[in-house]
C-alpha cells in the first residue's frame, strides 16, 4: 500500500515538472519572439543589403509560421539538441558548459560566506531579541540587501583594488595568466592546481575573492533574517524552557537543541538562495568581467539570441525546480514527521 | 564550538592568502588590451560586422595592400609588392611577394582569388563593399584570376575609379586573404570553412588566433611564419571589460595596456593621469539630424532648411561631443578627396523661424526625435530638443534600443532622428556619398536599407549619377571638382541629412608602450607596440 502511494505521489511529481517545464518553454518561446531585437540584423549588420538579409533570415528559420517554428524548436528540445548560438557558433549547450563553471565558482563561495555570515547573525538576533545586538544586525543585513550590488562593486573595486592594491581586478585572474592553464574542469582554482600553477592559482583566488564576498554579503541578508525568525520560533517553545530549567546554559540550549531542530529549514533557504545566486550573479558579472551564466544571458538578450536565451531560462527554471526536490528530500531524511 | 571556531581561522586565513598585494604590472612581452566584445560573434573575415572584430582581425589576416594609419587617402603595400593598372582601367594586376601563412603553406595567387570568391559566394555582410560596384558570385570567376603563383588579375565588372577597388581591398573582412589549403581541410559540407573561421585564424600577419572566447576574450600568440619583423610581443590578450570605469581602473592600475572603449567621462579623467596617454583620432561617419522626407512636411527644402539653423553646432561639439566627435557639417570624412570646408552653418533661430513662415509653418510644428537611449545620443537629442524648440519645433524625443531606433529609419516610418553613419570605412568619398546621399530606387519595395538616403526618402536622379560619374572618373583633379558640385548641390536642395559632428576613436594607453600608431579605420596594427619598462 504504503508503496503504491508513494509511486503514484512520485508520478504527480513528475507530472507537475513535465507540465512546469512546458509552460516555461511556450513562455519563454514567446516572449522571445515577441522581443524587440532582431537576431538577423545582429548577424549581417548595419549596411548589409536586402538580400543578404533575407538569405540569413530563411537560414534561420524565421519565414516559418510561428506555430511550426515552435514545434521544430519543442521537438529538437526533446531530443537534447538546444540549438546553435547566434554569437559563438557554437551548441548552446556547450557554450552552458563552458561558462557554468565560473559561475559555479563564485556562487559556490558566495553561499559559503553568506552562509557562514548569515546563519550565526540570525541566531545572535533571535537570542538577543529587541537588545542593541539585535538592531546592529538588523542594520548590517538591511544594507546588504538593499544597497544595490553594482554599485557596491564599484565602490569595493575603487577601495580594495585601485587603492589599496589588496585583491585582482575584473576578471577570473591577471590577463596574462590567461590560456596558461590548460581548460580540465573550467574551474579555474581546480585547474591551476591541478597544473601545479601556483601563481595563477593565487590570482584567480584575488580575483575571487571580493565579487564572492560581496555576493555573500547580499545573500547573508536574507540568510539572517530568515535564521532569526526560525530561531525565534523555537526560543518560544516550551521544550527550550524545559532545557533552561534543567540547568542548560544558554548557549547549549541554543546549539544543541533549537539549532539542530531549524537545520533542515536552513538547508531549504541556503538552497534557494544558491540557486538566487546562481543566476543573480548578472550584475555582479558585469562589473567584474566575469565570464560566466549571467553575462552569457545577457549579452545574448541583447542581441536576439533566441537558442541560447531559450536554453538559459530554460536552464535557470530547472536549476530552481532541482533544488526545490532536493529540499524536500531534505526534509524526508532530517525530520521524521514527514516521512 | 570548536568545529565553529577552526572554520572561522580557516576563512581568517583564506582572506589573508587572497589579499597579499597583487603584482600589477603586465609583463612586457605580452599586451593586455579591454574592449568591449558584445559586436563579436564571428571571427570569419567575410562575416564579421563591427569595428571590434576588425581590430583583432587586423593583426590576423593581411590584405593585398593595407590603409595608411596617418594619412586617410592612401594605401600601403602588404601581401602585394606592387600593383598596376591597365591603360583603360579595367584591370589591376596585384604582384605578390614571398610569404608564408601562419600553417607554414605560402601565399599564392590562388588563395587570392580563392578568398575574394568566397567572399563573394557567401554573400555575408562584408561583400557588400565590393557588390556595391558590381562584383558578383557568379562574375567572380571573370573579376578574380590568377596567371601565375604570384600575380593577381582583378577585372572591373563596371566603370568605375580602380582606386577605389584597391581601397576597398585594403580592408579588414573583404580585403582579408586566408590559406586556402587550410580553410579547405577543415571546411564542412559547402560552408566554405565559414564554422571553423568563426573560432580559428588561416591568416599571414603578425599573429595567430589562439583561443576566442565569446564575450570573454580572444587569445593572439605571434606567428612565427610572418613574412615582415617579428613582433616584440609573444601574445596579445584582448579582454572583454564592458564597463568603462573597470577598463579605467584596470588600465590605471597597470592590469591593461590598452583601454579601447572607454566612455568619455573616463577618457576626461585619465587625460590628467600620470603614465596615461590618450590618442585620438577621426573615425568612420558622422553624428547627424536627419528627417524623413516621407513625411509631407519635410519634402518642402525650406522645412529642411530651417532645421540647419537650429542646430548648435559649437555648443554640442564642445558640452557633449569631446572625445565622441569634432564639428563638421559636410557628407565627406576629414582628409578624403575632395572635402570642401565647412559651411559654417550657426545656431540661427530667427532665419529659422523666417523660414518656417514662409513654408507655411508660422506656428512651428510638432514631430517626434529619435534616439538611441545610450551616450551620446541620449544628450544630444535633449540639447537639439531645445534648439529646435527655439525654432517653434515641439520635440518628443523618443528613446529605445538599436532595433526600435534604426528598426523605424530602416522601415521609413520616422519623422526625426538623432543618428551616426554615414559611411568612411572605405577612404574614398565615394564610401560617404554610397552611404549617406545615394538612392538609386525610391520605392518602398526597393527596401535599400544599407543606403541612409533610401531611408530618408532623399532621392535625386541627378546626384546619383552625378556620385556614380565622380567614382568612375580616374583623373584626380576631376573627381575632386564633381566632389564639390555635389556636396554644393547636396548643399542647396537642403539635403535631409545634416552632420554636424564627425566620429572620432579615442584610446587610453599605458605611456611606456611606443609604437603604437591607432588606425582611423580600426585596423590598427600592434605588431610595432614594444614596452619600455
Amino acid at each position: 500500500m504504503l508503496t503504491r502511494t508513494r509511486t503514484r505521489s512520485i508520478a504527480r511529481q513528475v507530472g507537475t515538472i513535465a507540465v512546469t517545464l512546458l509552460g516555461l518553454l511556450v513562455l519563454t518561446f514567446v516572449i522571445g519572439r515577441m522581443m524587440p531585437a532582431d537576431p538577423v540584423r545582429a548577424i549581417v549588420g548595419e549596411e548589409a543589403t536586402r538580400d543578404t538579409y533575407m538569405q540569413v533570415y530563411q537560414q534561420l528559420g524565421l519565414d516559418r509560421p510561428l506555430v511550426v517554428q515552435f514545434f521544430l524548436y519543442l521537438r529538437d528540445v526533446l531530443t537534447g539538441d538546444f540549438g546553435t548560438s547566434i554569437r559563438t557558433g557554437q551548441p548552446v549547450i556547450d557554450d552552458i558548459i563552458t561558462v557554468m563553471p565560473a559561475t559555479l565558482e563564485l556562487a559556490t563561495l558566495a553561499i559559503i560566506i553568506g552562509a557562514g555570515l548569515g546563519i550565526p547573525l540570525g541566531v545572535i538576533a533571535a537570542v538577543k531579541k529587541d537588545r542593541w545586538q539585535d538592531h546592529v544586525i538588523r542594520v548590517i543585513s538591511l544594507a546588504g540587501h538593499s544597497m544595490p550590488i553594482f554599485w557596491t562593486g564599484m565602490i569595493a573595486l575603487l577601495i580594495f583594488y585601485a587603492w589599496l592594491g589588496w585583491v585582482g581586478g575584473g576578471g577570473r585572474m591577471s590577463d596574462y595568466f590567461i590560456g596558461l592553464v590548460p581548460p580540465v574542469t573550467n574551474f579555474i582554482l581546480i585547474d591551476a592546481a591541478l597544473a601545479g600553477e601556483w601563481d595563477v592559482f593565487q590570482s584567480a583566488l584575488n580575483h575571487l575573492i571580493l565579487p564572492a564576498s560581496l555576493l555573500g554579503y547580499s545573500s547573508s541578508a536574507y540568510i539572517t533574517r530568515m535564521t532569526r525568525s526560525f530561531m525565534l520560533d523555537q526560543i518560544n517553545q516550551e521544550y527550550i524552557t524545559t532545557a533552561r530549567v534543567k540547568g542548560l546554559s544558554v548557549r547549549q540550549t541554543i546549539w544543541r537543541h533549537a539549532f539542530l531542530n531549524i537545520r533542515v529549514q536552513l538547508v531549504t533557504i541556503v538552497a534557494l538562495a544558491y540557486g538566487a545566486l546562481l543566476e543573480g550573479a548578472v550584475l555582479i558579472e558585469t562589473v567584474f568581467s566575469w565570464p560566466g551564466f549571467g553575462q552569457y544571458l545577457t549579452s545574448n538578450l541583447m542581441i536576439g539570441d533566441m537558442n541560447a536565451v531559450m536554453t538559459c531560462v530554460l536552464l535557470v527554471g530547472v536549476i530552481f525546480i532541482a533544488l526545490n526536490l532536493l529540499s524536500d528530500v531534505l526534509y524526508r531524511v532530517f525530520d521524521p514527521r514527514t516521512r | 564550538m570548536m568545529n565553529h571556531r577552526t572554520r572561522l581561522r580557516l576563512s581568517v586565513a583564506a582572506v589573508i592568502l587572497a589579499s597579499t598585494p597583487v603584482f600589477a604590472e603586465t609583463p612586457d612581452d605580452q599586451l593586455v588590451i579591454g574592449f568591449s566584445m558584445t559586436n563579436i560573434l564571428t571571427l570569419d573575415p567575410a562575416a564579421i560586422t563591427g569595428k571590434e572584430t576588425v581590430q583583432v582581425l587586423a593583426n590576423v589576416y593581411d590584405g593585398l595592400v593595407q590603409l595608411d594609419p596617418v594619412d586617410r587617402a592612401e594605401v600601403q603595400p602588404d601581401l602585394a609588392e606592387s600593383w598596376d593598372v591597365s591603360e583603360d582601367g579595367t584591370t589591376i594586376t596585384f604582384h605578390l611577394r614571398e610569404a608564408a601563412f601562419a600553417s607554414g603553406n605560402p601565399v599564392r595567387a590562388e588563395d587570392v582569388v580563392w578568398s575574394l570568391t568566397r567572399l563573394m559566394t557567401l554573400n555575408l555582410a562584408q561583400a557588400s563593399f565590393l557588390k556595391t560596384y558590381g562584383f558578383t558570385a557568379e562574375g567572380a570567376a571573370e573579376a578574380f584570376t590568377a596567371p601565375d603563383d604570384r600575380t593577381v588579375v582583378v577585372t572591373l565588372p563596371q566603370k568605375v575609379n580602380p582606386e577605389i577597388i584597391i581601397a576597398t581591398l585594403g580592408i579588414v573582412g573583404p580585403g582579408s586573404i586566408l590559406d586556402s589549403e587550410l580553410v579547405k581541410e577543415n571546411a564542412r559540407n559547402d560552408d566554405w570553412g565559414g564554422a571553423w573561421l568563426a573560432q580559428n585564424s588561416a591568416g599571414s600577419a603578425a599573429f595567430n588566433i589562439q583561443q576566442w572566447q565569446s564575450n570573454n576574450l580572444v587569445l593572439l600568440t605571434r606567428n612565427d611564419n610572418f613574412w615582415g619583423e617579428a613582433p616584440a610581443m609573444r601574445r596579445i590578450i584582448w579582454r572583454h571589460i564592458p564597463e568603462s570605469q573597470s577598463q579605467r581602473l584596470q588600465l590605471e592600475r597597470g592590469d591593461l595596456d590598452i583601454a579601447f572603449q572607454l566612455a568619455p567621462a573616463d577618457l576626461g579623467a585619465l587625460e590628467n593621469t600620470d603614465g596615461i596617454e590618450i590618442q585620438t583620432v577621426p573615425s568612420a561617419g558622422f553624428y547627424y539630424l536627419a528627417m524623413s522626407m516621407k513625411d509631407e512636411r519635410f519634402q518642402d527644402p525650406k522645412v529642411r532648411e530651417a532645421m540647419r539653423y537650429l542646430i548648435d553646432y559649437d555648443g554640442l561639439n564642445e558640452a557633449i561631443l569631446p572625445f565622441y566627435g569634432t564639428e563638421h557639417q559636410r557628407p565627406i570624412s576629414g582628409g578624403f578627396l575632395g572635402l570642401l570646408d565647412d559651411p559654417g552653418h550657426a545656431l540661427d533661430p530667427e532665419k529659422a523661424k523666417a523660414l518656417l513662415a514662409e513654408a507655411g509653418y508660422a506656428d512651428g510644428m510638432n514631430v517626434t526625435l529619435r534616439a538611441l537611449s545610450d551616450d551620446p545620443f541620449l544628450n544630444l537629442a535633449t540639447a537639439l530638443q531645445g534648439t529646435l524648440a527655439q525654432g517653434g519645433i515641439r520635440a518628443e524625443v523618443i528613446t529605445g534600443s538599436g532595433d526600435q531606433i534604426y528598426g523605424a529609419m530602416r522601415e521609413r516610418n520616422f519623422e526625426m532622428i538623432v543618428g551616426r553613419g554615414g559611411g568612411g570605412q572605405l577612404p574614398d568619398p565615394d564610401s560617404n556619398m554610397r552611404a549617406l546621399i545615394y538612392n538609386p530606387d525610391n520605392s518602398d519595395e526597393a527596401r535599400l536599407t544599407n543606403f541612409q538616403g533610401w531611408r530618408t526618402g532623399f532621392f535625386d536622379e541627378e546626384i546619383n549619377s552625378m556620385i556614380d560619374a565622380a567614382a568612375a572618373t580616374t583623373d584626380r583633379d576631376e573627381r575632386i571638382a564633381l566632389y564639390a558640385d555635389i556636396q554644393n548641390r547636396y548643399e542647396e536642395e537642403a539635403g535631409p541629412i545634416i552632420p554636424f559632428s564627425e566620429v572620432v576613436t579615442s584610446t587610453a594607453y599605458r605611456d611606456d608602450l611606443a609604437g603604437l600608431t591607432v588606425n582611423p579605420s580600426w585596423s590598427t596594427d600592434l605588431s610595432t607596440v614594444t614596452k619600455t619598462r
